[in-house]
């Protein structure tokens, strides 16, 4: 430990451009590894998640891009959930309804509305309860599952008044069962992409709150739809009537024709993003040798004399490998932070969707990135201090040097 | 009296991109213990390189060598370190100093490699190794601060602090002037008196070459 010090402190760091450089590269290394291996992991959990939606004859809604607005009323919403209710089987979800109510963390939460079809589709986690019971009358506490943000506040058992917007009366919610913590939805259109229900209420929808909900969960809900145990011919139909009832053109994929949709586009982004990342990589992992190379040139007598007085190449090594242990801790505590400090920000914000929970503020994609970028680290550390010490042995010791 | 070193090379060999070249072929040489020799050649005969095999430092050569009455064609890297920390010194010429510490700090370097429960630098040996040279007044100054001749001295002290018993000196006197040259000389033979310290010294000067008990000339392999 002594020589350690020794050699770190009046050799390494005496000359700091050549440390702050090699913590700038790693850095950089690190930092785009982590971001490269975090939007992998988040993609695999979508396509995971996403799995359920890959059955035959299940069909999800998607307004056309071309599709032009028309004069929307309640009655055409009505019109084509009356369609639906006797000719289909569906799922029906929407969500992005906030509403204030008070909780330990100040946040603004987000109604999630899903149908018993949605729900059994979708199997939700639970930590604590039982699952949601759509069976119910409006004019009686509704049943509702929680978010793990809210499960203090509002414990099995409690109720919660609102003010709730799709009916337009207050109404009280019973909490039935809190989900997992960051238990999450991702988007199905952008696999990596997802919203986190710690500060969600999944609300239980039957068709008589459809039937009695406004204009804008109804048509909100119509986006999102999933139909399922259908056919192309019978979704011919719906799609007819809801373009002489709305005006809008929706297009109905599979899952399976989403993955291909995402495969065409976000995942050719993807293959592009991980082939860079793996350039600069080697790029800077190339300017990092030769920047160690030119440290040693620096330090060449220095480490010449320690050598002559008894240093040796074995001890010399380990001290290369504690001093790049060092600076790729440094690195990964910057990751570490920014990345902390990046979740904590949505909670700063009052970010109901995106605000999550984990150990130091990460969650296990987090975690798992950081590993990516240890294992990247030692790899790099094997190649620079393997490299150092080629150099240092290929120059003969002696007077020359000195010189 | 008992031969300290005892080596022979068939063969050593510089290789390059686009050169080889061969030096120091079937080289022999016995040295007794106290004994002080002198190695002197024109420029890239391998005088550097001969001093580097008795070192310690390099053998990637073909050849035996035996010091002090031990093989070392086999021992590992840390053992070898530590022979170069305990058994021999190098005095160099003055530029071998670390700029970044004092100079009393260069002088002590070698404890750093010692190790516990090796040697251990007492004070009045240090005391009397630095009244010795005379070095007392920049012990504190950094190398970049001293003349050339105190540098030379440090340098001097440094390679003798463990009290090695063979000394190693590359052109010690090289750039000095002649009173620090007498001096540096003076103080490597008073320590093969003193100590019986086998000293090998590898020169260009003649006249410092003719002062030891034997003159090596090494020539170019043909």
């Amino acid at each position: 430990m002594k020589i350690f010090k020794f050699i770190i402190s009046k050799t390494f760091l005496r000359k700091p451009i050549v440390s702050i450089g090699m913590i700038l590269l790693l850095c950089l290394a690190n930092y785009i590894t982590f971001t490269a291996a975090r939007s992998i992991l988040s993609t695999y959990q979508g396509y995971r998640e996403t799995q359920s939606m890959v059955q035959e004859g299940v069909y999800i809604a998607n307004l056309d891009p071309d599709s032009g607005i028309g004069d929307i009323d309640r009655n055409g919403t009505q019109a084509v959930y009356d369609s639906l209710n006797n000719n289909f089987n569906y799922a029906f979800y929407t969500d992005g309804f906030m509403v204030s109510i008070p909780n330990n963390d100040n946040m603004e939460i987000s109604l999630c509305y899903m149908n018993d079809e949605y729900y059994e589709l979708n199997q939700f986690e639970l930590s604590q309860g039982t699952d949601l019971d759509f069976d119910y009358q409006l004019d009686e506490e509704i049943p509702v599952l929680i978010g793990k943000g809210l499960s203090k506040t509002y414990p099995v058992g409690s109720t919660i008044k609102i003010e709730e917007t799709a009916l337009g009366h207050p109404i009280t919610l019973k909490v039935q069962g809190v989900l997992k913590q960051n238990a999450y939805h991702s988007n199905y259109y952008a696999l990596n992409s997802k919203t986190y229900y710690n500060f969600s209420i999944l609300f239980p929808v039957n068709e008589d709150f459809i039937n009695h909900a406004n204009i804008d969960l109804q048509l909100n809900g119509l986006m999102d739809l999933t139909l399922l145990q259908t056919t192309k011919e019978e979704i011919a139909d719906l799609s007819e009537v809801i373009q002489d009832n709305l005006g809008l053109k929706f297009n109905f994929f599979s899952q399976e024709d989403n993955y291909d949709d995402f495969n065409e586009s976000y995942l050719h982004s993807l293959k592009i993003m991980s082939i860079t990342t793996l350039v600069f990589l080697v790029i800077i992992t190339c300017v990092s040798v030769w920047n160690a190379l030119v440290s040693i040139l620096l330090m060449l007598k220095d480490f010449t004399i320690n050598l002559l007085v008894g240093l040796s190449y074995s001890k010399l090594r380990k001290i290369f490998y504690g001093y790049f242990g060092i600076l790729s801790s440094v690195n990964l505590a910057v990751v570490f932070l920014i990345t902390a400090y990046s979740r904590y920000g949505c909670w700063l914000r009052k970010d109901a969707t995106f605000a999550t929970y984990g150990l130091f503020g990460l969650i296990g994609m987090d975690w798992l990135a950081l590993l990516v970028i240890v294992l990247l680290d030692i790899i790099i550390g094997i190649v620079i201090v393997e490299t150092m010490l080629r150099k240092i042995k290929k120059i003969p010791i002696s007077l020359g040097v000195l010189q | 009296m008992s031969k300290i070193i005892d080596l022979s090379i068939k063969e050593k060999v510089y290789k390059s991109k686009k050169l080889q070249l061969s030096i120091l072929s079937n080289f022999n040489l016995e040295v007794a213990a106290g004994e002080k020799i002198a190695i002197v050649g024109e420029s890239g005969v391998g005088k550097s390189s001969l001093l580097n095999i008795i070192g310690l430092i390099d053998r990637n050569y073909d050849g035996e060598y035996t010091l002090l009455g031990s093989p070392t064609n086999n021992l590992h890297t840390s053992e070898l370190a530590q022979w170069r920390n305990q058994k021999i010194g190098f005095v160099l010429q003055e530029s071998a100093l670390i700029n970044s510490m004092t100079i009393e700090d260069n002088i002590k370097l070698p404890f750093l490699y010692a190790g516990s429960g090796k040697k251990e630098l007492m004070p009045e040996d240090f005391q009397s190794v630095i009244n010795a040279i005379g070095i007392k007044p920049i012990l504190k100054k950094k190398p970049l601060e001293c003349s050339g001749g105190e540098k030379a001295r440090a340098v001097f002290a440094r390679g003798i602090i463990m009290k090695p018993q063979i000394i190693l000196a590359d052109e010690p006197t090289a750039s000095l002037d002649v009173e620090n040259r007498e001096r540096i000389v003076t103080l490597l033979f008073k320590m093969n008196k003193e100590f019986n310290t086998t000293i090998i010294t590898v020169t260009h000067d003649l006249e410092i070459a003719n002062r030891h008990d034997r003159v090596i000339h090494l020539e170019r392999s043909k």
